[in-house]
């Protein structure tokens, strides 16, 4: 890869004690551990933080953000909204709590370094506290939203590899903390 | 006739505070702060290792993770009787520091400063004049006529393209904004400027911690990052660190005071009585003794007099919270019982418990900690106090408020940076002399209990954790925005934000910008990391007046 080529980051976001919220999360993850990225490719667990990824945020060409989406359709259906579309409807709220991801992108604006963005994700079915696991139907999808994912960094200009994988008996990958599926027996 | 006024951010999923005030004659007379979001992270750690408690604690919020993953490694630092070499101490207080830095200066300018400048009003500005103004002030840079007018053409870009943004839906010309227009054209363009700089502070966590966000660099005995005790990683650390305390004395300092000096009557407004600090950054291993910012409690504002700390009197009430029965309990014995009725202000009406100190409510944070430290006489802290009162012609009974809460995050943010250089040097010295140890080999017991008390930005932080079978048995956490936030206990005294907010004055309760300013100033966090995109939705903050 030249220097001329795109900064792409990809930035999982979400909460990993809340079950599906933190599908973004357990994507990077799985992106980190399956493939060999171009080096104009950054992964990142970015988790809830909003304002500490602007530095990330508006560094790179182009953002992939993985999160849960809910658009009241069925769990598991994969999304992909473009920032453009988003921004437009959520405005400043004085907000008692942190800022979110819609505003860090309004702030790389304001600063006149707004990267272009997509946001891709999946419904999901269940965001209550507390758990480390993707419920059923998100797992069952996550392949298929990985498999979008890499077609949006190839077309923004991103190549792979795929890694050697240590994987368990049934086929999953166990190098990470957080396993994305299989379940914990100590998981509520 | 006294008016309902209920502020709920109704956040995509769950709302996180809500704010209640009953106004009478333009002033609020009673309140009532609910969280609405429920937290048991207890639950989730029961029967894991110790050692992996912090990784989960980290994840519990979405803005201090890694002031949740330090408490709980400290907590299990003490149930396992270790204590950890010098380089591991200093290494978490400049980490901690980083965190300091990082965290008031985005609260100041992005969480709180809108609250008291007027954006729409400074495209008003005549840069000239505004630029005269900044010089006088302070050295900052990026403060010539030219700057203030481009500053000015980007704003007015946002405002014609019907788009604010960021800036829509303030309450812009409201009475209560009381800055000259080049005043808050020289806040705005800081506003702009602390963005820049809050990107590059916010590296210094990535240095010693691997990561960020979530470092990973922590371990029960110490930390992991002995690679990066290198020249090349400290004078990276050191050298964004003096890129960050240039803005804090440049800008940050001269704005605090600049924007205060219009608002000298929010010095009655917002105070509460009662203050504790657990200390935050050890010197040596001696704990409390050697703690930077002192240990202390502080009654009835008596500044002549912070009372040594007695963790065994701290409790936590519920019976106006959403758990069973309405005892007291203290943290190490702590339950976690949901049971949730209905939103009564009258009876239960928030997820969060009522801690109290010796059965009183206690407020924590910038203002407790700079309070216990002026008592103690901490010189640096005694200092700073002096010079912004003197500088600002208000009296020491002036600090109990809004604005005196506002300014102890600003002297407190200097305070802590100035003390960062002497622990790099310290770390740096140490290393020089062949000293690289970083962490202290352990023995996990088959049983024991673990308490961490920790000053955090937003204030006094305790894990509490029992282990039982190596396993981790029971785990408490009690946060500084539950100290704050937190509802009436069962003497039915009110929590430090629902004492704050009586008295504040509420111009038109339709739009109540005074109300947010003494919430904004205690620097609320409880959302705690829920995070889903609900793309219809732009429905996110009302006002119901009731």
């Amino acid at each position: 890869m030249g220097l001329a080529s795109p900064k792409i980051l990809v930035l999982g976001v979400g909460n990993v004690l809340l079950k599906d919220e933190g599908l973004g999360v357990h994507l990077v993850r799985r992106l980190e551990a399956s493939y060999a990225f171009s080096e104009n490719v950054e992964l990142m667990d970015g988790g809830t933080l909003g304002l500490r990824l602007l530095d990330p945020i508006s560094q790179a060409d182009h953002v992939i953000v993985i999160d849960a989406i809910q658009k009241g359709e069925a769990p598991g259906t994969v999304h992909r909204i473009s920032a453009e579309d988003l921004s437009k409807k959520v405005t400043f709220k004085n907000s008692i709590h942190q800022l979110d991801l819609v505003e860090t992108l309004a702030y790389a604006e304001v600063l006149g370094q707004r990267p272009s963005c997509i946001i891709m994700g999946m419904e999901p079915l269940d965001i209550e506290p507390w758990g480390i696991t993707l419920t059923a139907p998100v797992a069952a999808n996550l392949k298929q939203l990985e498999t979008l994912v890499l077609e949006e960094i190839q077309k923004a200009g991103g190549s792979w590899l795929p890694r050697f994988l240590e994987v368990n008996q049934k086929g999953e990958v166990t190098d990470y903390v957080f396993g994305d599926s299989g379940g914990d027996p100590r998981d509520p | 006739m006294a008016e309902r006024i209920v502020v709920d951010p109704i956040t995509r999923i769950e709302g996180h505070l809500r704010i209640e005030v009953e106004v009478a004659n333009g002033k609020v007379t009673n309140a009532w702060s609910s969280s609405t979001l429920f937290r048991g992270l207890e639950i989730i750690l029961k029967g894991r290792d110790p050692r992996d408690a912090w990784l989960f604690t980290q994840r519990a919020c979405g803005v201090c993770t890694y002031v949740h993953g330090l408490a709980s490694i400290r907590c299990v630092d003490n149930a396992v009787g270790v204590t950890i070499p010098d380089n591991a101490r200093l290494i978490r207080n400049l980490l901690m520091g980083a965190q300091f830095l990082h965290d008031h200066i985005v609260h100041f300018y992005h969480l709180h400063a809108l609250d008291w400048v007027d954006v729409v009003s400074a495209l008003k500005a005549d840069p000239v004049k505004a630029s005269k103004i900044a010089n006088d002030v302070s050295p900052a840079p990026k403060s010539g006529p030219s700057d203030f007018k481009a500053v000015q053409a980007r704003l007015q870009k946002f405002v014609d393209s019907g788009q604010l943004g960021l800036f829509a839906n303030g309450y812009w010309g409201h009475p209560a904004y009381k800055l000259p227009p080049e005043v808050n054209l020289i806040a705005a363009a800081h506003y702009l400027e602390a963005l820049r700089q809050q990107a590059r502070t916010a590296r210094m966590h990535a240095i010693f911690g691997a990561k960020n966000p979530h470092l990973q660099t922590l371990v029960v005995g110490g930390v992991s990052c002995a690679a990066d005790l290198n020249a090349d990683r400290i004078s990276e650390f050191l050298y964004l660190w003096k890129e960050t305390m240039d803005f804090v004395n440049n800008v940050y300092i001269p704005d605090l005071l600049a924007i205060a000096g219009f608002y000298k009557d929010w010095g009655s407004i917002g105070g509460t009585t009662n203050f504790l600090c657990y200390g935050e950054f050890p010197q040596s291993a001696k704990e409390p003794e050697s703690l930077f910012f002192p240990r202390g409690a502080i009654f009835k504002r008596n500044l002549a007099k912070a009372e040594a700390v007695d963790p065994a009197k701290i409790t936590e009430h519920v019976k106006h919270s959403w758990y069973e029965g309405d005892g007291a309990l203290n943290p190490a014995q702590g339950e976690t019982k949901p049971k949730y009725t209905k939103l009564d202000t009258a009876d239960r009406y928030s997820w969060m418990k009522a801690p109290r100190y010796n059965g009183e409510p206690m407020e924590v944070g910038p203002l407790a900690r700079v309070l216990v430290a002026y008592a103690k006489g901490h010189e640096p802290t005694k200092k700073a106090v002096d010079g912004v009162l003197k500088q600002l012609g208000i009296p020491a009974e002036a600090l109990f408020s809004t604005l005196g809460r506002t300014a102890a995050r600003a002297v407190e943010t200097k305070i802590i940076g100035e003390a960062m250089e002497g622990w790099i040097m310290q770390l740096v010295e140490n290393l020089k002399k062949g000293d690289t140890k970083t962490f202290e080999p352990y023995q996990m017991p088959e049983s024991g209990q673990g308490m961490g008390l920790n000053d955090v930005p937003r204030g006094a932080l305790g894990h509490w954790i029992e282990i039982k079978g190596k396993k981790i048995a029971n785990y408490q956490l009690v946060v500084p925005s539950t100290w704050n936030l937190g509802p009436r206990c069962a003497a039915n005294k009110p929590g430090p934000v629902e004492e704050a907010l009586i008295g504040t004055p509420v111009a038109d309760p339709k739009r109540p910008v005074e109300i947010l300013r003494t919430v904004h100033s205690f620097d609320p966090c409880i959302a705690c990391g829920v995070h889903v995109i609900d793309p219809e939705s732009n429905q996110v903050y009302k006002f119901k007046v009731v």
